[in-house]
């Protein structure tokens, strides 16, 4: 054997090994846990009934009247209680329940669309606060919802015990991505995170709307 | 039950069918959604839209391919897709020549080899890092890889020979015990 395919097999053998080792540590690479299948399961079957709910419900002309209703009840909220500001005086929440099931859908289209943008935020947020520092969209974001948050405690979808503690939770965690300076400290993100993960915030969110991510969701608390 | 009656009774609206086909492949959906995605609560929704978009879509299922196949296409869109709503990528993108040189800088600091090659092969461009992850770590073949995402086989070769190439250059200086 000459000496040139001498080094040629001691280079493939390195390569080789280099493969071999690299295969073998990268399973450690993002380890997954064990499956929950169960867990999952359920969380597919409610996701599916949403959308089969959901598009019985789009191709009802019904379903198009509660989406308007909605929008003028929730826009209806809020001139109520800026109509209802005294000088000097607290807001009054003027809201009442719809009074009838077409009413009470149209609450429950609305708090569906609030929830599930709050959910993406929330879940967007903890996702880039773990790898750095969050986007400063996220605290206008936040700004943005948290009014709607307020609407949302005024309005008769609040009538519902779990679904009322959720929305206390959420205009809590809200207002301090809200108030997040730009500059925010690593201690500021755990803060919130931790409030996040103490309160179980987003698993709240998605048991209360478990479908992911979708225009609109009636599951849940709702 | 083979496959195809298996398919054939999940399009009937069978119940138990659809259990036994989402018990057959959940794992492997789940494993690669979370290694591509490296958060237990994303991978979960990638699982999560992964089975509700291929239930909606079986029908749309020919056969062509194995169910397994068409399966990892959709969690490999979902995923990638997912990923880069959630930015995950901002991160990871970053070139890679810089990325060696702050690991490299970080020599002292950071010996450890496996936290290392995690950060390398989050720094991978993210094509390179899919096709990677999916053949080196959880085993998928080239013809897999390539039908998943849409890509020639050579090209998925090509570009996990350019990702072990960008590892080992990353990982340079623990070269030694590479070989040891």
């Amino acid at each position: 054997m000459s000496l040139d395919q001498s080094d040629q097999n001691d280079q493939g053998d390195r390569e080789d090994r280099f493969e071999q080792r690299l295969r073998d540590m990268a399973q450690e690479y993002h380890r997954p846990p064990e499956t929950p299948r169960e867990e999952l399961w359920q969380r597919i079957a409610a996701a599916r009934a949403a959308r089969r709910r959901r598009r019985a419900v789009s191709a009802s002309p019904w379903l198009r009247w509660g989406v308007g209703i909605a929008a003028v009840l929730v826009l209806g909220i809020g001139i109520g209680r800026w109509t209802a500001r005294q000088p000097g005086g607290n807001a009054i929440p003027l809201a009442t329940a719809g009074g009838n099931d077409q009413g009470m859908l149209a609450y429950r289209v609305a708090a569906a669309q609030y929830l599930t943008r709050t959910e993406a935020l929330l879940t967007g947020f903890r996702s880039e606060a773990r790898s750095g520092q969050p986007d400063a969209q996220f605290a206008r974001q936040a700004r943005d919802l948290l009014g709607t948050t307020r609407l949302m405690l005024d309005s008769p979808a609040a009538q519902d015990a779990r679904l009322k503690g959720l929305l206390e939770d959420l205009e809590l965690v809200l207002a301090q991505i809200a108030q997040l300076p730009a500059n925010g400290n690593q201690e500021d993100l755990q803060l919130i995170n931790q409030g996040l993960e103490q309160r179980g915030v987003l698993l709240r969110l998605r048991t209360a709307n478990p479908a992911g991510p979708g225009p609109v969701r009636m599951q849940g608390a709702l | 039950m083979d496959e195809r009656e298996l398919i054939a009774r999940v399009r009937a609206g069978d119940g138990a069918a659809e259990r036994a086909l989402y018990d057959a492949h959940v794992d492997r959906v789940y494993r690669l959604a979370y290694r591509l995605a490296g958060d237990d609560e994303l991978a979960r929704e990638f699982t999560q839209d992964t089975f509700v978009r291929a239930f909606e879509r079986l029908d749309s299922f020919r056969g062509e391919a194995r169910l397994s196949t068409w399966l990892h296409a959709i969690t490999t869109s979902v995923v990638l897709n997912g990923l880069r709503k959630v930015k995950r990528f901002r991160h990871r993108e970053t070139d890679l020549a810089e990325a060696t040189e702050v690991s490299r800088g970080r020599r002292q600091a950071e010996p450890d080899l496996k936290r290392r090659l995690a950060g390398a092969i989050d720094a991978l461009p993210h094509g390179y890092r899919t096709v990677f992850v999916m053949h080196d770590v959880e085993g998928y073949t080239h013809e897999e890889i390539g039908a998943a995402l849409g890509i020639e086989t050579g090209t998925s070769k090509a570009q996990l020979s350019r990702a072990r190439a960008k590892l080992r250059e990353a990982l340079a200086d623990f070269a030694g015990e590479w070989v040891s």
